[in-house]
Parts: structure tokens; sequence; C-alpha cells
């Protein structure tokens, strides 16, 4: 199976039924089982991609080096299967819901589509357009319900992120200024070889643009509004799948095309992490709504994995990869059981809040545990302090939207049962990981390994 | 509204810059020029006409209602050409016929599958290009309207 099926796929998925109105349950159905199709083109994929190693193929078929490259290795592959089941089972959620715009169907396949191509890239400056197509989706996503202050967030998020990609952009000119290519491996070995300097600024723009994508502390201000205006389903997309694009962006820039540059300035990174850390929990701790908190734990949630890279070789960047998996997965069912009840969904919510928290049996629990082999791996003390502590806070404000909203009105089961069911799903997958933990610890393992040259 | 001097001008600049699109259109496969550029002087072309006389007579007038389902269309039809190769076991965008091969023609037109998705592109951006003047137009009005 060609690795371009799935991106082709999910893309004239999303161009048809552009075409259509989504509010019509059928066209609703039919882009959820585009996205399905999709979603199960990529298992295959990363199947094949761990078995048999990468697989690139050129466009036209011109010789490498002209040609645009597209390549699935276990790294990309990893957060586009991700990517994908979190879309799944937002957009899912949405229709059960009843949609009321007819544009969103067609929206989520096309940040769909951005994903998958963002993911399966080799070229720099096609990451940037399937960036933006994710990103310009995502904008038009975020306003749906179109109340006033959901399109007022949306358009700070659409202002404040533009600036982002720009900034992106504005790096990417310069790495080809420097390199004079756009393929990524070739532009990594051009950087390694380049003015310091150069290369400095490049990275602290790409580093910047990530961080805004991701909410990291001080770039954070975009994101609660966003997230709190947004339907469950749109917020878990963006939290679980579209946010996925700055900690891709961070492990592809930093860990493979500017890895000495990413070793120098680790401290900051560190401090980066810290600060979001400590910021997003605490801000987290003093929010009274559940969609609040949330938001301010996705801000605190990031940090784990900017620390972890900073940590980097084998060990912090399997850590990375690793958390942002948990992460993407625990944020997207927070999203989805908050504002449903009954007596399953709050045992679902209580398995994410365990999960944030990092307790077992839960797959938190793990990107907890490999959090901490980093910090013993880089003989910090800070390190595993903090984020020992970072869990304490999470488990406080977890449970403060536990115990305030499930524990409250336990009998009213709004929404019906066919709601319910994205958010088990998700909650059986969270579970699953921390029952059999293996498979992702191996995949984590495997994708870091595709950022130091085969080492583990 | 503008005056009757720009309206006029407005109206008669419409064919000369969609013959000019067209020309940079054709023109990438020898010259400087391609269908994202042609799609954006054509969409300009059309702005101009937004502009100067309105949206309502120039929905009346121009069938640029069209062109934001086109776009969706023309995009169905780049990704046709991208993916059809694949069916054949060759990378994607592989173009027919190859180079050097003897191409088919009808008048003077060549037929390539290059041609076809830099159309493709034309029409995806002109439609996209419409689809965002329209919508700006009419968050405008209902704002002058309230």
């Amino acid at each position: 199976m060609s690795l371009a099926l799935p991106l082709g796929l999910v893309w004239a998925g999303a161009a048809v039924t552009a075409l259509l109105d989504g509010r019509r349950r059928c066209v609703a159905w039919l882009a959820v089982g585009v996205l399905g199709a999709g979603f199960v083109a990529l298992c295959v994929l990363q199947a094949h991609v761990l078995v048999d190693g990468p697989r690139t193929i050129v466009a036209g078929d011109w010789p490498a080096g002209v040609g645009i490259a597209l390549r699935a290795d276990a790294l990309g592959v990893v957060f586009a299967v991700l990517s994908m089941g979190v879309l799944l089972a937002g957009l899912a959620y949405e229709v059960v819901d009843d949609l009321e715009s007819r544009h969103t169907p067609a929206l989520v396949l096309f940040m769909g589509a951005g994903l998958t191509g963002v993911f399966l890239t080799a070229d720099i400056f096609n990451f940037y357009v399937f960036f933006e197509l994710t990103m310009v989706a995502s904008y038009a996503a975020s306003t749906y319900g179109g109340e006033r202050h959901q399109i007022g967030a949306g358009f700070i998020f659409a202002i404040v992120n533009l600036l982002g990609t720009f900034l992106f952009l504005i790096g990417l000119a310069a790495i080809y200024t420097v390199t004079g290519t756009l393929d990524m491996d070739g532009v990594g070995f051009a950087l390694a070889q380049s003015e310091p300097t150069a290369v400095a600024l490049i990275g602290v723009s790409v580093l910047v643009a990530f961080s805004i994508k991701l909410g990291l502390f001080p770039f954070h201000f975009w994101l609660p509004p966003v997230y709190v205006g947004a339907t469950p389903g749109v917020a878990a997309m963006l939290s679980g799948a579209v946010a996925n694009v700055g900690s891709y962006g961070l492990l592809r820039f930093g860990g493979d095309l500017l890895p000495d540059l990413f070793a120098a300035g680790a401290g900051v990174l560190a401090v980066l992490g810290s600060a979001s850390i400590v910021y997003g929990a605490i801000q987290a701790i003093s929010r009274r709504s559940a969609s609040e908190v949330l938001a301010y734990s996705a801000i605190g949630q990031v940090g784990y994995v900017l620390i972890a890279l900073a940590v980097g070789g084998p060990v912090g960047y399997a850590a990375a990869i690793l958390y942002a998996i948990v992460n993407a997965l625990n944020k997207a069912l927070l999203f989805l059981t908050a504002r449903v009840r009954g007596w399953l969904v709050g045992a679902c919510f209580a398995i994410g809040a365990l999960s944030v928290a990092g307790v077992p049996p839960s797959a938190g629990f793990f990107g907890k545990v490999e959090l901490f082999r980093a910090g013993i791996d880089a003989r910090s003390a800070v390190l595993v302090a903090l984020i020992f502590l970072g869990g304490a806070l999470s488990f406080v404000y977890m449970f403060q939207i536990y115990q305030r909203d499930f524990w409250r009105d336990r009998h009213d089961t709004s929404g019906g049962r066919a709601l319910q069911v994205p958010g088990v799903l998700l909650a059986l997958v969270v579970l699953g990981l921390g029952l059999w933990p293996e498979p992702l610890l191996a995949v984590s393992r495997e994708a870091a390994a595709t950022l130091t040259g085969g080492q583990r | 509204m503008s005056s009757v001097v720009t309206r006029v001008v407005a109206r008669m600049l419409l064919a000369p810059i969609l013959v000019v699109a067209i020309a940079i259109l054709v023109k990438g496969f020898a010259d400087v020029g391609d269908g994202f550029s042609a799609g954006v002087v054509a969409a300009l072309g059309i702005l101009l006409q937004y502009v100067t006389l309105g949206r309502e007579e120039v929905e009346r007038t121009l069938p640029v209602r069209l062109l934001p389902h086109a776009a969706f269309v023309a995009l169905l039809g780049a990704l046709a050409v991208a993916l059809v190769p694949l069916s054949r076991g060759d990378p994607i965008l592989t173009h027919s016929p190859p180079a050097g091969a003897e191409v088919t023609t009808v008048g003077k037109l060549e037929l390539m599958t290059a041609v076809a998705f830099d159309a493709a592109v034309f029409v995806l951006v002109l439609g996209a290009v419409v689809g965002i003047v329209h919508a700006v137009a009419r968050a405008y009005e209902e704002m002058e309207a309230t």
C-alpha cells in the first residue's frame, strides 16, 4: 500500500464533503467513515513501517533532491495514527451531538489531510503548507457554535497562530538561504556545517513557532479562551490532534534537524518547560469550570514534553514521544467526557484524571515513569522533584473537577448513550495502554531511534 | 457607490484581466507563470468588480457564486491527477505522457496531465479567493444593516 493513500483518501473526502451539506446525517457519517478509513490505512502503514523500516516516495519519479518526497518513518507515522484517531473520536462525538454547521465535517477532514501531510512529508516547505492547511481548518472549526465569545476566541486563535506560522515561514526561508535545500535530510546535513549564529536564529524562530502552537508558557495566552469556548468535540480535536503538530515539530526540527543547537539550548527548554508545568498547574487549581481547568492543564502538560526534550538522547526523546501520545489521548478523553453525565462517563473521566496525574493502571503512569527515567538519566534531582510536584498538583485539580461536577448531579444522563461511546472507547485505550504498555513503549523507542540515528 | 467612470472602467477591465490570467496559466509551461499566480490575477479582476459594482450586482450579472463550488471540484481533479498514477504503480504526480513521448494535440492544445493539474490549481485559487471575497462582502453588508 502506498503511503500517499491515506493522505489522498482523506483529502479527496474533504473536497467531496465540502460540496455537500454537512448537517445531513448521511454526509456527516460519510465524513466519519472517510476518517475511519484513513485511520485504518495509517494503522496498516504504521505496521509496515515498524516491520520494514521507513518508506519514501518522491513525487513524479524525479531524482532525489529534485522531487518533493513523502516519507513515513516511525516518528511521523505514530503521530499520524494518534491524530487521526483523536479526530475520529472528536468528529463522531460532534455528529452524535447533532451538527449545526454544514462546514464542520469538511473542516475536520481538511484538518485530517493537513495533519497526515505534516507527519508524512520529508520536505520542510510542504511541512509548512500542510501545517497551514491544518491551522486554517482549525481556525474555522474553533468558531463552531457561532456564539459571540466563540468567534472572539477563534479570532485571537487565528491572529496569534498566524503570527506563529509566519515566524515559522521566516525560519524556513532562513533555512533555505543557509542550506539551499528544502529536503529534510539535506537540511539536517547542511545545517550541521553552517554558521552557528545563523543556525541559532533559525532554531529560535522554529522553537517560538511551535511553542505558540503548543501553548507553552509564555506563549499560552490564546489557548484558554479557545478551549473554553469550543464545543467538547472540537476542543478534543484541537488539544489531542492539532496540538501534536507542536510536539512533532519540536521533535523533528529540534531532534532531527538541529540536534546540536537543541543540546546547547537544553537549559532554555528546561526552564520554559518547568515554567509551563508550574504555571499551568497553579492556574488550573484556581479555576472553577471543568473546561477552564482542562485548558490550563493542557498548558502544564506540554511542559513535560519540553523537559523530556531538554534531556534529549534516546531516553529523553522516547519519554517526550510517549508523553506527547499519552497527553493527547488524555486531553481528548477528558474533553469528550467532561460535559456528559452518567456513572459510565464518570468512570471514564476518572480514568482520564488518573492518567493525567500518572496513577496506575492508566497510560499516564508510564508517561510519568519514562519522564522519571529521563530525569534520572540526566542526573537532575530538580527535574525529578518537578515531575513529582507537577503530578501531585494535577491530581489535586483533576479531582476538584471530578468532585465538583460528577458527584453533584450524578443522575443527569443528558445527551443519551450514544454520546458516551467516543469517550468510553478512548478510556478503554488509555486503560488498555496502562495495563499492557509494551507496544506503546516499543513504538516510542522506535520513533526516538529515528532521531538519534538508530541509537536506543 | 462609485462613479460612472470607475464602474465602466471596471467592467471593461474584466475581460483583459481574465485574458492575462489565462496567458499566465498557459505561459507557465515555457516561461514564468503558473496556475496559482493566474488564479490570483483572475481573482483580483473579480475583486475589482465587487469593489466598484457592489456584491449584489456582481452576483446577479456574473456566475461567481458557482466558483467556490468549482474550487472543490477542481481540488478533486488535482487530487485525481496526483493519485491516479498510484493505480499503475508509479509515484504520485507522475505525469503522462512522460518526457520525450508523443503528445496528443487538439488543434494547438497539447493534452498533458500537467496542464490539467495547473488548470485545476487555477480554478481552486480563483474559487477560494472569490468565496472569501463573497463572505467578507456579505458580513460587511450585515454589519451596515444593523
